[in-house]
């Protein structure tokens, strides 16, 4: 089955479920971080302008730090996001879900050189439309990935329903997809409701709406209601 | 349209994510994609080139190919619909299929909606469903309403990646080529190289924008049709039909196969718990500790069903699959065990090993008793040192004895008697002593060699001082590292205050 997901195993046995994050939306998040970049920068060579050489060396400091230190200090302290990838909902992660620390922030962007050959990212392009995790080469060599930080999209509440228990034991992953259809079922139309809700004849011994009302019972009991 | 053949895996994403579903999508079925794709687009590309050449107008080529990126976008997407609920089909296949998808759609693209930024969903919509008019209108209402943005993003991500590729392309030539063969400058360049040869120039951009359209025309279609696919779960909720299907199979009887890998899957030790926790029902609390532990505690009809039901669970039960090492060959009993020559002298013979074994034994438990007692008789003793000790016993198990009046005398005769350790401890000793008195200190018991070192500092005279640290210092070399002065320096020790207090120095 195909997914943009990389799972990791913690030796506790928890799964975590990395969600990588592809060329367009890291695209764009680049161009935010550009945009507000170089915003910065004209808004403080204004003044800098007033002071002749000085204010020229002191814009080329800025310049330097926007360019190099930016992205790290946001990465590092800004929870692995800089502010384009925040506008996102992106996140610098290493490889294994920990959060980034200095070594990989630095060597990953560092390794900008490559990927930006020559002078518009073509290298980092071809290198996350072809990896499997959409890494550029900054990112594999750090061991870093870029995950969607944000929440998948969840239903509703549950209706609260009397809770009425499962005639039969289900397995954890055909409970989770009852109570996921009770989540979800608000933003169905009725008739995909029942249409649903009648694929589980055999369980709920039920038809149509009385099927509907029944499931969301049902779910109610797994949720632990009264 | 069969949905347990689908070969993503369908949840809920964000629509920003379903974005990048299509690239997997994409990168999974790579090579069918660009078959297709190139088996048709090569040679109309050709074509287009080689029309716009023969009217004299070179550009219209590179303009053409650009025009009919919506008749391209069908290959991409039959492959990749085909390669989602069956397999990727080969190259032929696709471009036969083209035959059964609808054209109106397509004529539309190269017309009046060319330019639509929506256009990578619309194309699902309209060369998928295949609905009427009307219900595609409110169908196409209902499918972007939520994705509009995400679908903007792709068209003008997408339109920013060709522009990339066409860059890199040039940019990397500009950097590879010798440094001899560049033109002096950009606008120079321009201005004659370009301008006389501008054919071959204008048929190499066409061909480098092809090939990167090339590269990036099958994302913009698998993108827009992963994000048809991720708001169509959204709306219809696919995974949870899916889900519900194959339970639906379970429950018949009919997947037993499928029932095997939800065993596999499933881990829930919720439901048991849950379900034994409802079916015995809270009772009321008792007060009698005997009615509550004589009980018999979970005996009865009620704990069978319970159990019952435990065990209807599809972890328990049903086949599993156990490795292990088993003989490839019965292993021979061993030849060993063959009648004895003589039974009676074997007899004899084990006799008098048994009589050994348990003379052994004997043996051990005497001398067992043996080092118990003898321990007992070591262990009395032993206990008396654990007395403490006196504090002032510098020598070997002394009593505090007063000093001597003359010190020096009895450390030479105890020097003298080859009794080293013992008359270096009493010289240490009298001079720490005659130190705290001169200083009249308050006799300090736990005073350390260092305290006293520390305290010769305090003695106004500096040769006293000296002398004091000088046997402090021959006491610690051989208290603790066994080295003895010789005898001139004892001599040199003993001359003078500490020891001899009658001498003014």
């Amino acid at each position: 089955m195909l997914d943009t997901v990389r799972e990791i195993e913690t030796p506790e046995g928890v799964s975590l479920r990395l969600r990588a994050a592809g060329a367009l939306p890291r695209a764009q998040a680049w161009m935010v971080d550009l945009l507000l970049r170089l915003v910065v920068l004209f808004v403080a060579m204004i003044p800098l302008a007033l002071f002749g050489k000085g204010g020229n060396g002191l814009a080329m400091l800025l310049m330097f730090a926007l360019l190099w230190a930016y992205s790290v200090v946001c990465e590092v302290w800004l929870d692995g996001q800089t502010l384009g990838k925040r506008a996102l909902g992106l996140r610098v992660v290493k490889a294994d879900g920990t959060p980034v620390t200095w070594l990989p922030s630095v060597v990953r962007n560092l390794l900008r050189v490559v990927d930006a050959l020559p002078g518009v990212y073509g290298v980092g392009l071809a290198s996350t439309l072809i990896d499997p995790h959409a890494r550029r080469l900054g990112d594999i060599v750090a061991g870093t990935m870029v995950i969607h930080a944000q929440e998948p999209p969840a239903g509703q509440q549950v209706p609260a329903l009397p809770a009425l228990p499962l005639p039969q034991v289900l397995a954890a992953d055909e409970q989770a997809a009852l109570v996921e259809y009770a989540e979800r079922a608000g933003q169905l139309t009725v008739q995909r409701q029942e249409e649903l809700a009648n694929l589980l004849t055999p369980l709920t011994g039920q038809r149509d709406t009385a099927a509907i009302r029944q499931l969301v019972a049902h779910a109610n009991w797994l949720l632990g209601r009264a | 349209m069969e949905l347990e053949r689908i070969s993503v895996v369908l949840r809920p994403r964000a629509p920003r994510e379903a974005l990048d579903l299509g690239a997997a999508l994409l990168r999974a079925n790579a090579t069918a994609v660009w078959s297709a794709w190139f088996a048709f687009t090569l040679p109309v590309f050709v074509l287009c080139n080689a029309l716009g050449l023969l009217l004299g107008w070179p550009w219209l080529g590179w303009v053409l190919v650009w025009w009919l990126k919506p008749l391209f976008d069908r290959l991409p997407l039959y492959v990749l619909s085909r390669a989602v609920f069956d397999r990727a089909p080969g190259w032929r296949e696709t471009l036969r299929g083209q035959r059964r998808w609808s054209w109106r759609s397509t004529l539309a693209g190269l017309s009046w909606r060319r330019i639509d930024s929506n256009r990578a969903l619309r194309l699902p919509l309209e060369l998928l469903e295949g609905a009427s008019r009307q219900q595609r209108a409110a169908r196409w209402k209902v499918l972007r309403r939520r994705i509009t943005g995400e679908t903007s993003l792709l068209t003008y991500g997408c339109l920013q990646f060709e522009l990339v590729l066409f860059l890199s392309f040039w940019l990397f030539a500009l950097l590879l080529i010798p440094h001899e063969w560049r033109p002096e400058s950009l606008a120079g360049f321009f201005r004659d190289d370009v301008r006389v040869a501008a054919t071959p120039w204008i048929l190499a951009g066409a061909t480098v924008a092809y090939l990167a359209m090339s590269a990036i025309e099958p994302l913009y279609v698998a993108c827009g049709f992963a994000l048809y696919l991720n708001r169509r779960t959204q709306l219809e909720a696919w995974d949870i039909d899916l889900a519900f299907r194959r339970l639906r199979a379970r429950l018949q009887g009919l997947g037993k196969l499928l029932g095997v890998l939800l065993l596999c899957a499933g881990a829930l030790p919720l439901s048991a718990r849950a379900a034994t926790a409802t079916v015995d029902t809270p009772k009321p609390a008792t007060s009698n500790l005997d009615q509550v532990f004589g009980a018999p505690a979970g005996v009865g009809p009620r704990f069978a069903e319970a159990a019952a039901e435990v065990y209807r669970d599809p972890r328990f039960g049903g086949e599993r699959t156990v490795r292990r090492w088993t003989f490839k060959y019965e292993p021979q009993p061993s030849a060993r065990a063959q009648p004895l020559a003589f039974p009676l002298l074997a007899r004899v013979l084990a006799a008098v090993f048994k009589g050994l074994l348990w003379l052994g034994l004997l043996g051990a438990v005497g001398a067992l008793a043996w080092f118990a007692w003898r321990w007992r008789g070591r262990r009395r003793p032993a206990a008396d040192e654990t007395a403490p000790l006196p504090l002032h016993d510098m020598s070997n198990g002394e009593a505090p004895s007063p000093l001597p009046a003359d010190l020096a005398g009895a450390t030479r005769a105890l020097w003298q008697a080859r009794q080293q350790r013992a008359a270096l401890a009493l010289l240490y000793r009298g001079s720490v002593e005659r130190t705290a008195q001169l200083l009249q200190l308050p006799p300090a018991v736990g005073a350390t060699e260092a305290d006293w070192l520390r305290q010769a500092a305090a003695i106004n005279d500096a040769e006293r001082a000296q002398r004091v640290v000088a046997i402090v210092r021959a006491w610690q070399f051989a208290a603790y590292a066994g080295r003895y002065p010789d005898d001139a320096a004892i001599e040199r020790l003993l001359s003078g205050w500490p020891a001899q207090t009658g001498v003014s120095a």
